[in-house]
């Protein structure tokens, strides 16, 4: 169907106008505005408490220039870093893609139960999951230890970073294996069957049957959920950025020190930043959306 | 009550597309009218702009008595078949039939009576309590017809109502339709681009292109005096075979062929001038062997077997086609050579720019 | 079997068992926890009883918690649903100029200003409108970052249902209400349903937005007192927390069960943004 009547409906555009002004306004109010609210915040020595928060002065790019000299933000954009990469562009991709090719062989209740259980990590509310991750990994009676004979160890205090990564992992797998579970369908059986045929293992079968077909999920999926990891406020919960800023990761650094240290001048220069880096990342997933059509 | 006048029409869509373009046309009250051309030419548009889903850049459209060139569609006392049927999936049968009697705000118990009693007559008892989606195509049409028979409006608009059927049911569609219609007597403007099912159903036919009429005529008119070039290559199951012919002081020369004619024997008004011509011979109007004054020699080239009949295809000695339709049994081989002489009443004449020739007075077949 | 396919077959197995292990273990006490009645951190065979649900209504704040969650998430629902339908059918129907432009710059929008890159300007933004510590806030804020998605899927969905329906019932004499009403929303109802389970789901995880913009204990949802439950000092209140959990977590559970089974769990990427 092309662009067949202008307007099916006979809606009329100021009813079109009508029907599409509120949602953009809430659009507006709570994107648009806060976007550029970022902007002018950012410019500024505001303060929640203080001298600064009855008078603000403008200190143009002064807080960018001292986040970029702050070793605090510094550390926290290295760990981000590390959180992106170890839990959604090596570990979600990776276990959503081994869990999508496994399960295509698997019995049916098997493959039930386990697409039941990823999902239900990923749709479980966040301060639920949480605790239920506090707990597995407490230090006394944690059911980690009970499993692994390692009483005594505080996971969350000894290994902060690789907790929130394997929590990450099994928090938001379920979108890519769902994801390729959808790609690999679509991938003709005629095909995998003549590599089979011609004694193809299976890593020659993803190299060169598989992976031509899927190329673009994998680009969609891992910009996607780096954007979601990137912007994940989640192991806030387990960790609230500690112990000692060892898993401060962006989104729990800007709270840390703008709403709960009240800079919210400096926090807004974050969120900046932070805004840059997901349109960069959002950048690249419209273009392939589009390129796509 | 039922006529649509059309005048000086025009429809541009936005982006500069002239789908219409000052449209003049008037369709009689109670006439099957069928709207035939290419791909593209306009015909779901003109369709749509009488139904008021497209507003008419300029022209009028009046529908008996009413001008309705600004009413909203549901004011126009039309009823529409869309080329998808749009029946509603989420209601029955009996609920799409009564569909536009729930608009008027007929009660519920009168609408189902009116879906079972117009159901009935298209033989769809039995199904009133189904969705759509549990249909056949040809049940589907039916009861799209049905629901635009329950309205009844002063104009059915079918858009290609049966190119959603498979080729048999095709045929019995139309001609079920046409008794419908028949029997009911309620204008009906259809579109197709198939020129065998205007022939066979239409009471008149409007041959469009690009968005102008090229012509307008009943389905015999058509098809024995196509108006130009274009309408006679767009009308015929087999297509026209048009040869160059030169004239030469009211003498038809064809070259290669020892196709020489006295026009002037078949000109009633004053001879037309020198020089080249298009000839237009029909297949189905050329037979085997030498048969009157426009005898030609060819060699037969495909034979094409169309059950009762046979398609031939044979190549003159200046390398012109020339296609013949002959009854089963009669073929020559292929490699024959043979003569073929086209019914010498039957020929059509274009000039240069494809206009016809031949004057009216020639056209010898009354409507069947 | 050959040795080989039999290892193969084994690693195969193993693979499943470790994942399984993986995703199962962690959930475990979430199912065992609240029936025992001395529920710990380890997860073990509880002892049965209901005593802990019981136990909820000691807590001041539990009950009010999850009303309030209903209200937010409810609130978010009905709004993202039928602003987003509205939208979308305006935008797929009616050429508006400049549509396709909105509508990615619309996504686009969405996935950069995300709650947490924009915590901070949403705080000022509510604290200016005198928003903070009021549920309406909330409840306009999680709209709008759900509305772009939910457009962007309605408009889809209504691009793929075609217009003849509504063009027929037009030509029938039906007013655009009654185009609406009686052919638009019945068609366009699992795509519906799909955005307000897909929106309530969102909604009701929300921890970040509730937080920073609710203070009143009153008023703050299940997500805020789950995390305040076990994040305040002292010991922890097992036996609350664990039912706590089960209750808040409940209806996303049952949402899904409902999903997969009417739709199958394939739309758009999941339940979740
Ligand atoms: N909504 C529209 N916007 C712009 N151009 C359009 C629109 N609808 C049709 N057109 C153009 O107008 C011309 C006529 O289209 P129309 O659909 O009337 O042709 P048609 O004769 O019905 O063709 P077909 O046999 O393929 O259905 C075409 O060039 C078409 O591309
Ligand atoms: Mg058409």
């Amino acid at each position: 169907m092309s662009d067949r009547a202008a307007d099916a409906a006979g809606l009329g555009r100021p009813r079109a106008a009508a029907f599409m002004a509120p949602a953009l306004l809430l659009i507006t109010a709570f994107l648009v505005v806060p976007a550029l609210w970022t902007l002018v915040l950012g410019a500024t020595n505001y303060r929640l408490t203080g001298l600064a928060a009855a008078n603000p002065q403008f200190v143009g790019t002064g807080n960018i220039t001292e986040a970029l000299s702050d070793p605090g933000f510094g550390w926290s954009l290295w760990l981000t870093l590390l959180f992106v990469l170890g839990s959604a562009i090596f570990g979600q991709s990776l276990a959503g893609l081994s869990l999508a090719w496994s399960l295509r062989s698997a019995p049916k209740v098997v493959k039930a139960v386990v697409e039941t259980l990823v999902l239900m990590a990923w749709i479980l509310p966040s301060s639920v999951v949480a605790f239920l991750w506090v707990a597995y990994l407490s230090r006394h009676g944690g059911t980690l230890n009970a499993i692994l004979q390692t009483p005594g160890t505080d996971w969350l205090i000894q290994h902060p970073m690789a907790s929130i990564i394997v929590f990450n992992i099994w928090r938001g797998t379920a979108f890519s294996m769902l994801l390729f579970s959808a790609a690999l369908s679509a991938v003709p059986p005629s095909q995998m069957e003549s590599a089979r045929l011609v004694g193809a293992g299976t890593l020659a079968q993803l190299r060169d049957v598989v992976f031509p077909h899927i190329r673009g999920h994998v680009l969609t999926n891992t910009l996607l959920i780096s954007l979601w990891t990137f912007n994940d406020f989640t192991p806030y919960l387990l960790t609230a950025g500690g112990p000692n800023h060892a898993t401060e990761i962006l989104p729990v650094f800007i709270y840390n020190r703008a709403l709960y240290g009240g800079e919210l001048g400096y926090g807004s220069a974050i969120s900046f930043l932070m805004l840059i880096i997901n349109l960069v990342i959002a950048l690249f997933y419209v273009r392939l959306l589009r390129e796509r059509r | 009550m039922g006529e649509i006048r059309i005048e000086g029409l025009t429809k541009v869509y936005s982006g500069n597309v002239t789908a219409l373009d000052r449209l003049d046309l008037t369709i009689n009250d109670g006439e099957f009218f069928a709207l035939l051309g290419p791909s593209g030419c306009g015909k779901t548009t003109l369709l749509r702009t009488i139904a008021g889903l497209e507003v008419a850049t300029s022209g009028r459209i009046h529908i008996g008595e009413r001008d309705v060139t600004k009413m909203s569609p549901g004011d126009r006392d039309v009823a529409m078949v869309f080329q998808d049927y749009a029946l509603f999936p989420h209601m029955t049968v009996s609920d799409n039939i009564a569909y536009p009697l729930r608009i008027r705000k007929v009660d519920q118990a009168s609408r189902a009576q009116t879906a079972a009693r117009v159901g009935a007559g298209l033989g769809l008892n039995g199904l009133l309590e189904r969705r759509p989606g549990e249909l056949s195509g040809g049940q589907q049409q039916r009861v799209a017809l049905a629901r635009a028979m329950a309205c009844e409006p002063s104009a059915f608009l079918f858009d290609e109502p049966l190119s959603n059927l498979d080729a048999r049911l095709r045929l019995e569609a139309r001609t079920f339709l046409k008794g419908l219609q028949h029997q009911l007597g309620v204008t009906t403007v259809f579109v197709t681009h198939d020129q065998a099912e205007a022939l066979a159903m239409a009471d008149r036919i409007a041959v469009m292109e690009a968005g102008r009429l090229r012509q307008l005529g009943t389905p015999a008119e058509i098809f024995h005096r196509p108006i130009d070039t274009f309408v006679a290559n767009f009308i015929g199951s087999a297509p026209m075979t048009m040869l160059d012919a030169d004239l030469v002081r009211g003498r038809l020369y064809v070259a290669g062929t020892t196709i020489e004619q006295e026009v002037a024997v078949r000109w009633s008004g004053p001879d037309p001038s020198d020089g080249p011509v298009v000839l237009g011979i029909r297949p189905e109007y050329v037979r085997v062997g030498a048969f009157g004054p426009m005898t030609v020699q060819a060699t037969i080239r495909i034979v094409e077997n169309l059950g009762a009949t046979v398609l031939l295809t044979a190549e003159t000695a200046s390398g012109d086609r020339l296609q013949a339709l002959v009854p089963d049994g009669t073929q020559p081989a292929v490699g024959a050579q043979v003569e073929l002489s086209p019914v010498a009443e039957r020929v059509l004449l274009y000039d240069e720019e494809g206009h016809l020739m031949t004057p009216a007075t020639q056209a010898a077949p009354a409507p069947a | 079997m050959s040795p080989q396919a039999f290892l193969r077959r084994v690693g195969f197995v193993l693979f499943l068992a470790v994942v399984t292990a993986f995703w199962a273990l962690p959930m475990l006490w979430l199912v065992t926890a609240p029936f025992d009645a001395h529920p710990g951190l380890t997860v073990r065979w509880p002892e049965w009883t209901l005593d802990n649900f019981r136990r909820l209504s000691e807590s001041p704040y539990a009950f009010s918690s999850l009303r309030n969650s209903v209200l937010l998430a409810g609130g978010a629902m009905i709004l993202v649903t039928v602003f987003g339908a509205l939208a979308a059918y305006a935008l797929s129907r009616v050429h508006v100029p400049g549509r396709g432009a909105i509508l990615y710059g619309m996504l686009l929008l969405s996935s950069i200003v995300t709650g947490t890159a924009a915590m901070v300007p949403i705080f000022q933004l509510m604290f200016t409108l005198g928003l903070i510590d009021d549920r309406t806030g909330v409840i306009l804020v999680l709209t709008g970052g759900l509305l772009p998605a939910a457009i962007f899927v309605l408009k889809d969905f209504m691009d793929a249902t075609p217009r003849s329906y509504e063009e027929s019932a037009r030509v029938f004499g039906a007013s655009p209400t009654q185009v609406l009403r009686h052919v638009v929303l019945p068609i366009a109802r699992p795509g519906l349903a799909t955005i307000a389970v897909w929106a309530l789901v969102n909604a009701w995880g929300d921890f970040l937005t509730a937080y920073i913009l609710l203070r009143d204990p009153t008023k703050t949802p299940a997500g805020v007192v789950m995390y305040t439950f076990y994040s305040e000092g002292g010991q922890a209140n097992l036996p609350l927390i664990s039912a706590f959990s089960v209750l808040y977590a409940l209806p996303v559970v049952v949402l899904y069960i409902f999903v997969s089974r009417r739709y199958g769990f394939r739309f758009h990427g999941g339940i979740k943004s």
